[in-house]
């Protein structure tokens, strides 16, 4: 290590690189990137001109204060629970989709088009098919970069990070012309039909069945990642490419195989989201769930029980920051910010543990 | 429709519109190309771009001095410099989690900062400034058609342009520029040279996302005079794209910027005409042709071999 190296040199500690990372280092940088997190979060707070405590216990109570809030917390995570887990199957095989955000948008518009296409289907064919369209939607919009990469070795991140603005420019042009309530001032879609809308699972709360859903989804992806033969793959791609190329498996087939399970459950996120919660479809409503997953999935160590507790733990920002907003005036902006905080201080703490102080 | 095509004010109106709107991602790619010679790959360069025009409107806007808010974002993209060089060539994390990371904060804090220093939800009453004027140069700005092209832009964008052979001669005609591009190539034997490693991949990391946050300041303070959240819409992403289009060198760089300007120059004239196609189709093209070029980009035989690449000395 140069930099560090030559200024500590004149004292009698040194920095030395470990061939391994330590292993408490690695145990310790969740905390530690969390509480380094809450004191930035602090000083932001601070910035805003509000008191910390008050703020901090606002949030708290906004997120966990009540059952109410709790289950808004959970509604709040389901969709994230979605996205890290997309990116998760990704990044595990390091393939960097970036383009959860547009997946989900494009298993949203999929969606939308099976209710209105099947909408004389009654409720209980009629939510199973929206969904099934919801991972066709996204799986195809995640198959795209795959297949890019894999024949002309296009660069999977900025071919994902590209296509989620075309995806959005299309459900803009689907929204201002042919899917428009034509006696609606805002561009949208008319009211989604009722028989395809996710039951409610507890009385008066918005907590949806795509909670069950995602759960669901976390415990396959985990059956998925570490009990079957493309778990193997996926996870031999990810540590060392070129020996899962000699290992005789097929790279490009797993390559395609995990940009459409990951855009698959993007999709899903997006198919949930906009049955569970919106009475339509619009432009905004979904915006940034693909993009906090990546948050969520590097928070959760990739892990889909990780990544569960990383939404949930995101998913209560968001709904406390709402009341910290109402009570202190600080803006729920905050937790965007807070939550990539988080994320640079985990990297760099991951970065320090592969460092250790020895005497010289 | 196709007679207002080919007038000659439309045909002048969008390729001088080209050099203005081909600015920003100009500035972010030169400063990309310095930082990826130096064998870092950042992909953070949307975030020091958000960063950059906001810090440079909200410069501007309490100062009342637009060259000052140029100034500031200049600085805003050298702090976010920092911490890219901070976390790449000193803890060595991954480079591509590093640069999603940044671009996440970004966003995040300027949406906050925002939301702190303005307050208001309204839209509208949306802060705004007075944005730079084009400096029309005396007599040559009066050439009919290449007056109003050439000779009637932004001062930065004659900076952008000037940039262009500055950084041409920086590379490949200066001792510094040399050990740059072996930096990227082979860090090791510049090491052994005794070269300074580490300081020099800080110096060009800090300088190209200073370019970055000059390309985000440019956004703010000349093309609208104010910041939305979220303002700079990929062309960070864009910026990459070209330097990869442009095959890392200079020249090529400015050919590949100009190609997306015309696209999105062209778009915003078009919408005046009011034409038949979805407009949501030219707003879609820049990203669709970058999709292109990245199919097509396969022989990268100008790409440093080390990019991305943290360099660990033995």
């Amino acid at each position: 290590m140069i930099g560090v190296d030559e200024k500590v040199t004149k004292l009698t500690f040194k920095f030395q690189r470990r061939t391994e990372p330590s292993r408490l280092g690695q145990a310790l940088a969740v905390p530690v990137a969390l509480v380094a997190a809450l004191a930035v979060s602090s000083i932001l707070i601070r910035a805003a001109g509000a008191n910390v405590a008050e703020a901090l216990e606002a949030m708290y109570l906004g997120a966990f204060g009540s059952q109410n809030a709790l289950l808004e917390t959970l509604v709040q995570a389901t969709p994230l629970i979605f996205t890290g887990l997309a990116v998760t199957v990704a990044f595990r095989a390091r393939i960097w989709n970036i383009g959860a955000e547009g997946q989900l948008v494009a298993g949203a518009i999929t969606a939308y088009w099976a209710s209105v296409t099947f909408s004389g289907l009654p409720s209980i064919a009629l939510i199973p098919t929206v969904l099934f369209f919801a991972t066709v939607g996204g799986a195809l919009w995640g198959i795209i970069p795959g297949y890019l990469k894999v024949r002309f070795e296009a660069d999977e991140i900025i071919v994902t990070v590209l296509l989620n603005y075309v995806i959005q420019y299309l459900l803009s042009y689907l929204l201002s012309g042919p899917w428009r309530d034509p006696n609606a001032f805002f561009i949208q879609t008319r009211l989604l039909p009722e028989a395809a809308t996710l039951p409610i699972l507890f009385s008066k709360s918005r907590l949806h069945l795509g909670f069950v859903i995602a759960l669901t989804v976390a415990f396959v992806a985990y059956v998925l990642l570490w009990k079957t033969s493309l778990g193997y793959e996926i996870r031999a791609l990810g540590y060392r490419p070129n020996v899962a190329r000699h290992k005789g498996i097929n790279v490009a087939k797993t390559i395609v195989l995990v940009m459409a399970i990951s855009g698959a459950i993007a999709g899903l996120a997006g198919g949930t989201e906009l049955f569970g919660i919106h009475p339509r479809l619009r432009l905004d409503a979904m915006h940034g769930f693909g993009f906090t997953g990546i948050l969520v999935a590097l928070l959760g160590r990739l892990h889909p029980g990780g990544v569960v507790l990383a939404a949930i733990l995101f998913g209560a920002l968001v709904n406390g920051s709402s009341r910290m907003q109402i009570v202190t005036g600080v803006p729920v902006a905050l937790v965007y910010a807070i939550q990539s905080i988080v994320i640079l201080f985990l990297m760099a703490a991951d970065g320090l543990s592969r460092f250790q102080l020895r005497k010289r | 429709m196709m007679s207002d095509l080919l007038q000659a004010t439309f045909v002048v109106g969008v390729l001088a519109g080209m050099f203005r709107v081909a600015t920003p991602v100009l500035f972010a790619a030169l400063g990309e190309l310095i930082t990826e010679r130096s064998g870092v790959l950042n992909l953070g360069v949307e975030g020091c771009m958000l960063v950059g025009g906001f810090v440079g409107f909200l410069v501007a806007i309490l100062s009342g001095s637009l060259w000052a808010g140029v100034a500031a974002s200049m600085a805003g993209g050298a702090v976010m410099g920092i911490l890219v060089a901070f976390m790449s060539t000193t803890l060595k994390v991954e480079q591509i989690v590093t640069g999603l990371s940044l671009n996440l904060f970004a966003s995040g804090i300027t949406f906050y900062w925002y939301r702190v220093v303005f307050r208001s939800d309204e839209i509208t009453n949306i802060p705004t400034i007075t944005p730079f004027r084009p400096i029309e140069i005396p007599f040559l700005s009066e050439i009919p058609y290449l007056g109003e092209l050439l000779f009637s832009q932004y001062a930065l964008t004659y900076l952008a342009l000037l940039l262009v052979p500055v950084i041409w001669f920086l590379l490949y005609r200066t001792k510094q520029g040399l050990h740059l591009r072996c930096l990227g190539e082979n860090p090791r034997a510049l090491d052994m040279r005794g070269v300074n490693v580490t300081r020099l991949q800080y110096l060009a990391v800090v300088f190209g996302c200073m370019m970055a946050g000059l390309g985000g300041g440019f956004l703010t303070t000349v093309s609208v005079g104010l910041f939305i959240p979220g303002i700079t819409a990929g062309r960070g992403w864009l910026a990459i794209v070209i330097v990869i289009a442009g095959n890392w060198k200079p020249q090529q760089i400015l050919a590949a910027a100009l190609i997306f300007g015309f696209l999105e120059s062209l778009q915003l004239n078009l919408r005046g005409l009011g034409q038949e196609l979805p407009y949501q189709i030219f707003l879609a093209l820049p990203y669709i042709v970058a999709i292109a070029i990245l199919i097509r980009g396969r022989m990268r035989s100008e790409a440093p071999l080390s990019l991305g690449v943290p360099y660990l000395r033995e």
